[in-house]
């Protein structure tokens, strides 16, 4: 009989493959996402693992995977993460020594489609959805598209108050829309955005999508790139309020 | 109507039904009682019924003083540094930096005081420090004293490195409209490497008044 004592604990980092989340989603494993903060966690913890100006999100999986103490955790090295998660996955095998690290490569194309990041709801609630659908094996339900008015391009940022500023008729692209399409290596995808709405672009801080993020924002012709580190400050806040406002939203 | 930018040195108040021009009081010597109607600046949501962003105050003020419908404007105030850029009429790109741009208009005052200086008479110098926040880059000032310069070459090279990190920062335009207490200082402003227009120290509340 499977109990809480007796489920396997599953870390997950990034978007494994689909046939790694379907084995998961069965009763004798418990998953936690540990690229999201968990509770009150303190992010130092990382800090004797990983240089302290290093992308928030790895940090977090750090800090998270010590206090949680998965045994096993699937941490997504391939093209459809990230450079840092690869170096990362060496540091959990070496501070984690009783947990089995598997590193997978996420290469899968099935597009299950990406209406969350087009319907009309808070944009945190949405972010939220999007993230959580990355442990459901099966497609998401439908709701319905709303036309556009502000775009946000880019990550789940680590800390999701940033999202509070925008309106719900934001569309979601760039990587998280990539994550609700489970595609998360398709490139074509994330460079997508709509030129027509005003858009943030955002990524981590000390992250290589701030390359992209500020590249696509200056191509953009109303686009602003924005980064922020762990908690997104006062002026990370009012860039996007000022934004917003001086764009007539 | 009394609408306020409540800076970290200094608070600029205007009197809109008054045709005094603004007024200028050292935060420090603020009644810390004061209730105005509408403000803006990192002190401002103390004080105030209605607030509005410093970045929005800033755009606000630029879109009513500058005749250009694409420029970037660029705020040094004491504690922190802001732009927003302008294309076409449209907001095209803003930044605030209140951390690696921190506290260069506060040391530069501290300086100018310190080593009893007058930055109207002083000379822009040909190089500069790397600066990239006032706190950091007072290390540069130290070592070059140390090393036999004189005290006023120092401050200048780390004056011109302060303006050259915000040149930076606003992503380097062609030119340069400037806002904020440091448009009075001469040798701060002759030390950009494009040309500048200074607009004076308070735009801010004129993107308050245009908020009205």
């Amino acid at each position: 009989m499977i109990t809480a004592a007796t489920r396997t604990r599953a870390g997950i980092v990034g978007i494994p493959p689909l046939a790694v989340m379907e084995m998961l989603a069965g009763p004798e494993f418990e998953i936690f996402d540990l690229d999201e903060p968990h509770g009150k966690i303190d992010i130092e913890t990382s800090s004797p693992f990983l240089p302290r100006v290093y992308c928030g999100i790895l940090r977090t999986v750090i800090s998270n995977s010590l206090v949680i103490r998965p045994e096993v955790i699937y941490i997504d090295t391939g093209a459809g993460k990230c450079d840092c998660a690869v170096h990362t996955a060496t540091v959990l095998e070496d501070i984690l020594p009783e947990c089995k690290v598997i590193r997978t490569r996420n290469s899968d194309n099935t597009e299950f489609g990406t209406p969350l990041c087009k319907t009309e709801m808070p944009l945190l609630a949405k972010m939220a959805a999007i993230t959580a659908s990355v442990q459901e094996p099966a497609p998401s339900q439908s709701p319905p598209p709303c036309i556009p008015t502000v775009g946000f391009w880019g990550v789940p940022p680590r800390d999701f108050s940033l999202l509070d500023f925008f309106p719900t008729t934001t569309h979601i692209y760039g990587w998280a829309r990539c994550m609700e399409n489970k595609t998360p290596d398709n490139l074509q995808l994330e460079l997508h955005y709509n030129p027509n709405v005003p858009t943030v672009f955002f990524a981590q801080s000390f992250c290589a999508k701030t390359a992209l993020a500020r590249h696509l924002a200056s191509k953009h012709p109303h686009g602003l790139y924005l980064d922020c580190d762990v908690t997104a400050g006062n002026s990370a806040k009012a860039k996007i309020q000022a934004f917003l406002e001086l764009s007539g939203i | 109507m009394l609408l306020a930018d409540f800076g970290t040195s200094y608070c600029k108040l205007l009197e809109t039904r008054s045709s005094a021009p603004p007024r200028l009081i050292a935060t420090r010597t603020m009644d810390r009682a004061m209730k105005v109607d509408l403000a803006t600046g990192h002190n401002g949501k103390r004080y105030a019924t209605t607030y509005v962003n410093e970045l929005t105050a800033l755009a606000r003020g630029g879109l009513q003083l500058i005749s250009d419908n694409s420029f970037t404007l660029l705020d040094c105030g004491s504690r922190d540094i802001k732009y927003v850029a302008y294309s076409g009429g449209k907001i095209k790109d803003m930044g605030w930096n209140a951390e690696c741009g921190a506290s260069m208009g506060f040391t530069i005052e501290l300086l100018e005081k310190y080593y009893t200086l007058d930055f109207n008479t002083m000379e822009i110098p040909q190089s500069s420090f790397s600066v990239t926040c006032g706190v950091l880059g007072m290390s540069h000032i130290f070592d070059a004293v140390v090393t036999g310069e004189s005290e006023e070459i120092a401050v200048a090279k780390f004056v011109k490195g302060i303006a050259i990190n915000a040149y930076n920062f606003a992503k380097r335009p062609e030119k340069l409209y400037l806002s904020g207490g440091l448009c009075n200082n001469p040798l701060f402003t002759g030390s950009f490497p494009c040309p500048v227009v200074s607009l004076g120290r308070f735009v801010l509340l004129e993107g308050l008044q245009a908020s009205l």
